[in-house]
């Protein structure tokens, strides 16, 4: 295969943060997710597309168990995280997701201030033994989620009445503040408009520091634009994935080809 | 292309693109073959008219450009039709190119209808010329028809090209080395002869942009090219 | 090419629009007619209801001057208070007839044919009671002159809120033309007043003979007792009930039954509450009959279904994306709907329990059964215990009043339903304050 010369990616060897091996989801009778293995590497950014339906978003929502929410779903298959398995019985789902932090489709602030809305993951995992703790907490995960300059000011104001770009980046502030490790995210910007959109993404790319971010989204412009790996789902199955570069110009898929050229396929 | 875009203007500007290409080998090829002819036949009116006809390819050139520069922002091609697009803009460039050649070619003609003609010099550059036009025919068929082999063939084609013009390199210096009044034409002739040697080596580029655009990868580098440089 | 017709011009309007416009319009009057009729029958609801019972909240009053004769209250003067209890009612009431005699006896203030005896009748029934009452708490003004402020009969206080007239008068037993000449002097030297009545609201029920001294003490204690055990067990209960179906209870036949049977429930009769609360708390707990906390347990059962449906109504609405948002930064589950999805909810809690409270406040039938309609003197004493002493309901008393002879219950009867309707206001405009305040975009 055809290796693009991508500067810096060849030189840091990347690790492998999660595994999911041979994942199966049913929703009741559908088989919604077959057969997915993908290695998702660490402090990388890596992007799922695939038309809607295509099962990208359920996926996702397995690798922070919000799929349990639902009653008629089951997952068979491995999924692990630094190699546990994160669908073990002594995992509890609750701790899972303080690890693996996720970030809605829609803005969804918590009808609070905007420290408060910070604050809450924190408080109830036990994060902070004193109010100056918190505060600091608050305002290093404003600064991470790039919002800090715009709402220093105003941390008793509801986090509701922000813009939603601000929003946005609020709610990926509330999610980093309870110091995860992995951030998913779930069609971010798709309620925002472009300058917002424009800025998530900046910020997602500065998160790849810190954090393995899988980001779901039907832009594959976003895709694009912010992921270093790109996986193509379709029908419920992982048809291709790899580097962004490769998949973006050279698919070697015809119904990757189809979908990101926008074909009839 | 069997399937086609859910945007269907999208196909009309690909298709669109890709005709002016072919348009534009279509001139190129006329202005080898008609620079060629005009060589050899001492025809100035010929000449002329290619030298007059590669405003038009220039013109093509810049559309295509153009054109190519829109679809980008417009349309953010992907994969295949990136390709498309960017071997597009490499290939109007690659032809733009020849047909300076050509009409260097006619150029010197002009000169060259005043000065005493060498023997045997015009038909072995009438030949390479056509070889170079067939290059071109089949290279562009190649391009439409997103044939890889063919486009492969005449990757190594260029190879008799270069052997021609490493024939004709040592015919000229023959005859410059018997009498220096033939130096003045050996030079233009060898002008032309490196010109469509140059001519070749953009077609050969344009059928890299062919492999390129089908398979997504550049061919290897180790093209056929080691003769011209021992003979230089 | 269609042809370009003279119909397509945007300045003539054509039949289908023309069609379409008038239906438009019909509907529109067939919707303010509907609105029309309805505020007229509301219009005249309410003026039947408050000119009928808004002279319920007055009453007339008249001012004597009593000798408390101790030859009459403490035969051996040892002002003793047992042997002061031993004087009833009847003891009492020649003090009146000699004060009313020492009216008469002044000048101007004679009626002819009127003896001071038929005079007493004027007064109510209720004034001896009252003056024991005064006596007995304090017996040292035994032998002073103390002024007294007594109802007048209900025909007196008919006369003169139009009910009874002289001719009236002629014809009734109970009253006689001359009673009403000499209540027309007190009024003229100022003794005899209509002023509000504020014992409607404080007193007790009374007998049939004597509606200026019935209220409707004993009903709104009885009806805010039953209300505050209503609040007190279907809050809890309802909303721990619609929480627990709406976010944690697995979907399957059994919650799916629960569902339906809890629909069913809200639209069960509320008197069938009513056989059940006697079946169940009296005949069964022996819980005792006409005491709030039965009526409050009946009213109970029947507001649970409504709140616990109107709580899960606004369970629903709020946003899932809080839910998944709480989820999403480690929330349990629990604390996913205590932090943020109650919270959210509890505008339309509240208002859904205010106006469940309000339609059980009104509720007569269950009432009924359960014995709430016994007549009830003595006002229950303060909670806990209080809440089993027997007790009348607003809506009840209202009941029992229409059911009287004497069109002067008629008056009160209104006058109860006013207060039950300013009872249901005021609830209902605490429902909307609440919404307004606690209501918030999301």
């Amino acid at each position: 295969m055809y290796d693009a010369p991508i500067l810096g990616d060849a030189v840091n060897q990347k690790t492998t943060k999660i595994s999911a091996r041979d994942v199966q989801v049913y929703y009741g009778d559908t088989h919604a997710i077959k057969d997915v293995n993908v290695d998702i590497d660490a402090k990388t950014v890596t992007a799922f597309i695939g038309p809607s339906g295509c099962g990208k978003s359920t996926f996702l929502r397995c690798i922070n168990r919000m799929n349990d929410t639902i009653d008629v779903c089951r997952v068979v298959g491995d999924i692990k995280i630094d190699n546990e398995d994160i669908y073990d019985k002594r995992v509890d789902p609750v701790q899972l997701r303080a690890k693996v932090g996720m970030v809605f489709q829609k803005p969804n602030p918590f009808p609070k201030s905007i420290y408060d809305n910070i604050a809450y993951g924190p408080r109830i995992h036990g994060l902070a033994n004193s109010k100056a703790d918190l505060d600091v907490i608050v305002e290093k995960s404003l600064r991470r989620g790039a919002i800090w300059d715009e709402v220093k000011d105003r941390l008793d104001a509801p986090g509701t009445g922000l813009s939603g770009g601000q929003q946005q980046r609020l709610c990926i502030a509330r999610a980093v503040a309870t110091e995860p490790e992995v951030l998913l995210m779930d069609e971010p910007c798709s309620a925002l408009d472009p300058i917002a959109t424009a800025q998530v993404e900046e910020l997602i790319d500065e998160l790849r520091n810190q954090f393995s971010v899988v980001i779901v989204t039907h832009s594959m412009q976003q895709a694009a634009r912010v992921s270093q790996k790109t996986a193509f789902f379709h029908l419920g199955n992982l048809v291709e994935y790899g580097d962004t570069s490769q998949i973006f110009t050279n698919p070697q898929d015809e119904r990757t080809q189809n979908y990101i050229t926008g074909r009839i396929g | 292309m069997p399937d086609q875009h859910i945007v269907s203007s999208f196909d009309r500007d690909l298709e669109g693109i890709q005709a002016h290409i072919m348009k534009m080998g279509g001139l190129v090829e006329a202005a080898i073959v008609d620079a060629s002819q005009a060589l050899r036949d001492q025809d100035e009116e010929l000449s002329a008219e290619v030298i007059k006809r590669d405003q038009a390819i220039d013109a093509l050139d810049s559309l295509i450009n153009e054109e190519c520069a829109n679809l980008i922002a417009l349309r953010a091609p992907a994969a295949l039709d990136l390709r498309v697009v960017l071997s597009v803009m490499k290939i109007s460039s690659n032809l733009e190119r020849i047909g300076d050649y050509a009409k260097n070619l006619a150029k010197r003609n002009a000169v060259l209808v005043h000065m005493t003609p060498i023997e045997g010099a015009r038909g072995a550059l009438q030949r390479m010329a056509r070889e170079v036009q067939l290059m071109l025919k089949d290279v562009l068929d190649a391009f439409i028809m997103r044939d890889m082999d063919k486009a492969q063939e005449v990757l190594e084609r260029d190879r008799d090209v270069d052997q021609m013009y490493n024939a004709l390199f040592r015919e000229f210096i023959t005859f410059m080395m018997e009498d220096p009044r033939h130096i003045t034409p050996c030079m233009h002739l060898h002008f032309i002869a490196k010109n469509t040697e140059r001519m070749g080596d953009h077609v050969t580029s344009v059928a890299e942009q062919v492999i390129y655009l089908v398979s997504g990868n550049m061919p290897d580098e180790n093209r056929p090219k080691a003769t011209r440089l021992e003979a230089e | 090419m269609t042809d370009v017709s003279p119909t397509s011009s945007l300045l003539t309007v054509d039949d289908r629009t023309r069609r379409r416009n008038a239906a438009e319009k019909r509907f529109r009057v067939y919707g303010v007619i509907a609105i029309v009729l309805a505020m007229l029958a509301l219009a005249g609801l309410m003026t039947s209801i408050l000119s009928n019972g808004l002279s319920a909240f007055k009453q007339t009053f008249v001012t004597l001057e009593i000798y408390l004769d101790p030859a009459k209250l403490d035969k051996d003067g040892s002002r003793d208070l047992d042997k002061i209890r031993k004087v009833s009612t009847f003891g009492y009431a020649p003090l009146i007839k000699n004060s009313l005699q020492t009216q008469m006896d002044s000048p101007g203030m004679a009626v002819e044919g009127l003896k001071a005896k038929d005079a007493a009748k004027m007064v109510s029934k209720e004034a001896a009671a009252e003056m024991r009452r005064f006596v007995l708490n304090n017996p040292d003004m035994i032998g002073e002159t103390v002024s007294f402020k007594f109802l007048t009969s209900g025909r007196i206080d008919g006369y003169y809120k139009g009910r009874v007239t002289m001719e009236s008068a002629e014809r009734d037993s109970n009253i006689s033309p001359e009673q009403l000449m000499f209540a027309d002097k007190l009024k003229d030297a100022g003794l005899l007043k209509t002023s509000f009545n504020w014992g409607f609201l404080t007193r007790a029920d009374a007998s049939e003979n004597r509606p200026e001294a019935a209220g409707l003490g004993v009903a709104i204690l009885g009806s805010l007792y039953m209300m505050g055990v209503v609040l007190f067990l279907t809050l809890p209960i309802g909303v721990a009930a619609s929480i627990y179906l709406e976010e944690f209870a697995p979907r399957n036949w059994f919650t799916d039954i629960v569902e339906v049977n809890i629909s069913n429930l809200a639209a069960v009769p509320s008197i069938v509450f009513g056989i059940l609360g006697l079946a169940i708390f009296i005949n069964f707990a022996g819980l005792p009959q006409s005491a709030p906390i039965v009526g409050g347990l009946v009213l109970t059962l029947m507001t649970l279904p409504t709140i616990i449906i109107s709580t899960r109504a606004s369970l629903k609405a709020v946003p899932p994306s809080i839910r998944d948002a709480a989820l999403g930064v480690g929330a349990s589950k629990m604390q996913a709907v205590f932090h943020h999805v109650l919270p959210l909810a509890a505008p339309g809690i509240l208002t859904g329990t205010i106006i469940g409270l309000a339609q059980a406040l009104g509720e007569t039938a269950p009432l009924l059964l359960i014995g709430m309609v016994a007549f009830v003197r003595e006002f229950p004493g303060a909670p806990p215990e209080g809440l089993f002493d027997p007790a009348a309901a607003l809506p009840v008393q209202v009941y029992n009043w229409t059911q009287r002879a004497d069109p002067a219950f008629a008056e009160r009867a209104s006058g109860a339903i006013i207060v039950l309707l300013v009872f249901l206001l005021f609830m209902n405009a605490i429902a909307i304050i609440l919404r307004r305040r606690f209501e918030r975009r999301w």
